[in-house]
């Protein structure tokens, strides 16, 4: 019991620091290739603590909902945390937890977040809300196969994510294959998509143009803008802690130290290759989103089927 | 067995047949009593509350301490072999219990509902109907043999047809109405055909005596056939749905709360009765059939329901998308029977029932919701409310929790029921072949944006309905409605709640279906079950809704006290929302259900094939138009290219027809009587 609730602290400490910095390691890393100094890497921290101080400013129109979503998205995807841990190690719930309930705990926040975007009254704020559904409606399908095909793995069998930790560590780089492949290209779409980056998305302007996740915060201000920014932040660093341990799970069954140096290692990879791909890709027109998200879908069909149906 | 025994089992008949009596005489009471309103409306919603009371406890106790065996009444009547006969084992058992808590929450919540009707309605013959129509669906469910079913299946379907068309003076009520009773009757007819192949190659007519070994092969799958297309019609699976839309927004909000609740499911209670029950499981491809149906009625259903404007339709078509996924759940553990795999089965039929029962709960709240708005504004149309969450904050909050259900989010019952359905999908994926595999990932998908699709409804309507700024006066001169309905839909929001938390509970009662169906339990197996855990099949995951219910709990005060603290210098203040400096915003700026459904609308145009008519009255100025009238409508496709077609050909049949043979000639019509005489006479005198 003791032991659980220790691995609950470390892991929602562990969450709650790394995520604004990998926010802030992407922003880094785009300055530098547009030859721009930039910020620093922990710039993410000292927004938030702005943020926290800053006053808040409420629609009249609101009711409390609009009040409650920061809380709720919040709470939400720090528990959606706790079954996508760091490390194996850390799993403190894993036998009550499973991919499924991880993504409608992701969807408990977007239900709200989408919400609030209706509350105000706002035309710029409802139409983010819109826009969200859209593409996670397009989005989820591919999400969803791409659980199953790792789940239905002889490796593992089952939907947890535990069980799925422990498969995909076990057989060294006897993971790799060509339905690996497709679906780590896939995974990539699906969490550049969901986490509202280019070329889906642009997480760094509020024009009509990207109105989609930055358009529902319009209203928000001071400590419940910094909650949702960081509940967004915990959302990317939750997806990119999928890849890391179910698509590159190598060095994840060593020692609590070794695995969280790696763990962060690979953190920053994959980050760095998010950075890329955002800096070489420009922002869709909404409607191309569709096709961005066939390709995921596609790629996550490929997957399955090489893998299972052809296997392999 | 102990004598005691004998005499509490003996007694429970008398409790089953009081419980009916009680709602026949609240039927026929309220008609006596209908001179007074108040008078109709209490002796009928108290009667009907009483009745499903006496059920749920019924129940209850019959799913609890008798589920090893079953009770049964037998009535005899001259005809052989009709007879009035009820046979009530567990899964009657747990049809009564959803029907008679939907019913009881219902009779509450009418109580305050039909004072709407004063004046301009006869409230006893609200009353009868309302008291029959819960006695039919109870008998349905627990009628023994298929005679007495298809008598009280047709009592149900002729008295939710009159509930329907209650506000008659509409003209689309009665095209509803119309269009009701036709579809129904051509599933009845099916249904009537499989049950006399039936009896025909068994010789018996009671559920619990049929055996249908001696049944070929070919003609149980006719019998599968027929029952699919007759309990389909009911159960609206696509393309079989189209009166559903239509009925049930068009009768009174408690009934349409019963017949979207309560009344399909008895749809899936008759697929699993003959598919389980009588022809013990089937082959693998009746299960396929099923799945399928299930997959693209769950799409599609939500698909059109996205598209709605009007609160109830949109309730409606989403109750499509729900008995999809009861017959995903029904489908896959029929494909298990086929290939022998016992306890996947049980976990998938256990997951289709535990969605009955949750989708009755969040539905039968939300058409409840509906309502209330209806009453207190006069309009269900979502495009001229707003704002309500602050005119009636405990519908609201109601609703939201119903909607939060719908959308299958933690904690509440509607997440458990798909979380089992996406486990039951997994499992079979696991254990099936090549082809099964890529049906059951394909379903899979196809949930998931259902799931979303569902979640932008609820969405959609809480955020129009409830939120912002109200865009009518009815809806800013709404008021919460009275304590009865709020009672009603506050029952029923607690129990999303508890039934979301405490699944496993719900699972104990479930559990003597299991073991009356397919010989085996869903707590076999599982290691270390708890009552606090549900395990997927063999146990390879599992959730513990209340532990996150706890995590729940621990965290939002620890946050809240963060925050609290971080921000202890910071202060509150309310103003405009942002309107990019011009003027006040109005309620006429806010974005609209059209525009937020109109994203998908456009990605999806070769489904939804939209529809769109732009008026413009110009004024003096070429720049500024004066009015503007934006309409914009979906095709919808199963009735354009399915059913107009089906009906323009049978319409030209038998315009030919009367002109070749009924030509309104009194000797023509003689001469036909004439030839029929001779022909049976020459047939029998052969014989």
């Amino acid at each position: 019991m003791f032991q659980g609730i220790v691995k609950i602290v470390v892991q929602l400490i562990i969450t709650a620091a790394l995520a604004p910095l990998v926010s802030g390691i992407i922003k880094k890393l785009k300055a530098r290739v547009q030859h721009r100094k930039g910020a620093s890497v922990f710039q993410g921290y000292f927004d938030l603590l702005k943020l926290f101080k800053k006053d808040v400013v409420v629609s009249h129109n609101a009711s409390w909902i609009f009040t409650a979503t920061p809380y709720i998205y919040f709470v939400s995807i720090l528990a959606a945390s706790l079954f996508v841990p760091a490390i194996p190690q850390l799993f403190s719930f894993g036998f009550i937890g499973d991919a499924v309930l991880v993504v409608y705990l992701i969807a408990i926040g977007r239900f709200f977040m989408a919400l609030s975007g209706m509350d105000t009254g706002s035309t710029f704020t409802g139409m983010g809300s819109s826009r969200e559904m859209m593409i996670s409606a397009l989005i989820e399908p591919s999400m969803m196969l791409v659980l199953f095909t790792v789940g239905l793995n002889p490796l593992v069998g089952s939907l947890s994510f535990q069980a799925i930790y422990k498969g995909f560590a076990a057989p060294g780089w006897g993971f790799v294959s060509p339905s690996y492949l497709l679906l780590l290209i896939s995974m990539l779409i699906i969490v550049i998509a969901e986490t509202a980056r280019i070329p889906v998305d642009d997480p760094s302007t509020h024009l009509e143009l990207t109105m989609v996740h930055e358009a529902m915060l319009l209203e928000y201000s001071g400590r419940h803008l910094a909650l949702m920014e960081i509940s967004a932040s915990i959302k990317q660093l939750l997806l990119i802690t999928v890849i890391c341990n179910v698509f590159i799970p190598f060095g994840s069954n060593a020692g609590v130290i070794q695995a969280l140096g790696l763990y962060v290692l690979k953190v920053l990879v994959i980050s760095g290759v998010i950075a890329v791909i955002e800096i070489n890709s420009v922002k869709l027109r909404l409607f191309s989103v569709p096709n961005h998200a066939a390709l995921a879908f596609i790629l996550a069909v490929l997957g399955f089927m090489s893998s299972f149906v052809f296997g392999r | 067995m102990p004598l005691d025994d004998i005499a509490l089992f003996s007694g429970y008949e008398y409790i089953f047949a009081a419980l009916l009596i009680l709602y026949l005489s609240g039927a026929l009471l309220s008609l006596l009593v209908c001179r007074s309103q108040k008078g109709s409306n209490a002796v009928a919603n108290v009667a009907a509350a009483a009745a499903s009371l006496t059920g749920i406890i019924f129940c209850v106790c019959k799913l609890l301490i008798y589920n090893g065996r079953s009770f049964d009444i037998n009535l005899k009547t001259g005809i052989y072999p009709i007879s009035i006969s009820f046979h009530i084992d567990n899964l009657s058992a747990f049809f009564v219990l959803v029907i008679s808590l939907l019913a009881f929450v219902a009779s509450i919540y009418s109580m305050g509902y039909l004072k709407h009707y004063y004046n301009s309605r006869n409230i006893g013959v609200f009353g009868f109907l309302y008291n029959l129509f819960i006695a039919s669906m109870i008998m349905v469910v627990t009628s023994g043999n298929i005679f007495f079913f298809l008598v009280a299946w047709e009592i149900m379907s002729m008295v939710s047809y009159f509930l329907v068309v209650f506000e008659n003076e509409k003209p689309e009520t009665q095209r509803a109405g119309t269009i009701y009773i036709i579809m129904t009757h051509i599933g009845t007819a099916f249904i009537i055909a499989a049950f006399v192949l039936i009896y025909q190659y068994t010789g018996s007519a009671s559920f619990a005596e049929i055996n249908a070994s001696g049944i070929p092969y070919a003609v149980k799958n006719v019998i599968f056939i027929f029952s699919l297309i007759g309990f389909g019609t009911k159960a609206g699976i696509i393309p079989l749905h189209i009166w559903l839309p239509k009925a049930h927004p068009a009768a009174p909000g408690n009934i349409s709360a019963l017949m979207s609740g309560v009344m399909i499911k008895t749809a899936a209670y008759g697929i699993i009765r003959i598919v389980f029950d009588i022809l013990g499981g089937g082959y693998l491809w009746w299960g396929t059939a099923i799945l399928l149906l299930g997959g693209i009625s769950a799409i599609v259903g939500i698909a059109f329901a996205f598209m709605e404007i009007d609160i109830k339709k949109l309730l409606a078509y989403s109750s499509v998308e729900n008995m999809g996924i009861i017959f995903i759940g029904i489908g896959l553990s029929s494909i298990a029977c086929s290939n022998g795999n016992t306890v996947l089965a049980v976990f998938s039929l256990t997951a289709s029932l535990l969605h009955i029962f949750n989708h009755s709960v969040f539905k039968g709240l939300l058409f409840l919701g509906a309502g209330s708005v209806h009453y207190s504004t006069g309009t269900r149309n979502m495009e001229r409310l707003g704002g309500l969450i602050r005119k009636m904050p405990y519908t609201a909050m109601f609703f939201l929790a119903g909607a939060l259900s719908i959308s299958a989010l933690p904690p509440f019952n509607g997440f458990v029921s798909e979380w089992a359905i996406y486990q039951a999908l997994f499992a079979s994926a696991g254990t099936g072949g090549s082809w099964m595999k890529i049906i059951i990932i394909v379903t899979a998908a196809l949930l998931a944006i259902a799931g979303v699709l569902a979640a932008a409804s609820f969405i959609k309507t809480f955020g129009t309905a409830f939120l912002a700024l109200p865009r009518t006066s009815a809806a800013e001169e709404a008021k919460e409605a009275p304590r009865t309905m709020l009672a009603g839909m506050g029952i029923l929001a607690a129990l999303c709640l508890a039934a979301g938390i405490f699944p496993v509970h719900l699972l104990k009662l479930l559990d003597g279906i299991n073991r009356e169906m397919l010989n085996a339990s869903i707590f076999q197996g599982a290691a270390g079950y708890s009552s606090l855990v549900l395990h997927s099949y063999e146990g390879n995951t599992s959730i513990s809704p209340a532990a996150l219910a706890i995590i729940g709990l621990l965290l939002i005060p620890a946050v809240l006290l963060a925050v609290r603290y971080m921000s202890k210098n910071s202060s509150f203040r309310n103003y405009g929302t942002w309107d990019c400096g011009y003027r006040r915003l109005d309620s006429r700026m806010q974005y609209t259900a059209t525009g937020f459904s109109k994203p998908v609308r456009i990605v999806f145009r070769a489904f939804y094939r939209p529809q769109r008519e732009l008026q413009i009255e110009r004024g003096s100025s070429r720049y500024f138009f004066k009015r503007a009238r934006y309409k914009v409508s979906t095709v919808s496709v199963f009735e354009k290219y399915l059913y107009e077609p089906i009906v323009r050909s049978v319409v030209n049949f038998a315009r030919r027809m009367r002109l070749l043979i009924q030509t309104g000639s009194i000797h023509t019509y003689l001469i036909y009587i004439f030839v029929v005489v001779i022909a049976m006479l020459i047939y029998y005198a052969r014989a």
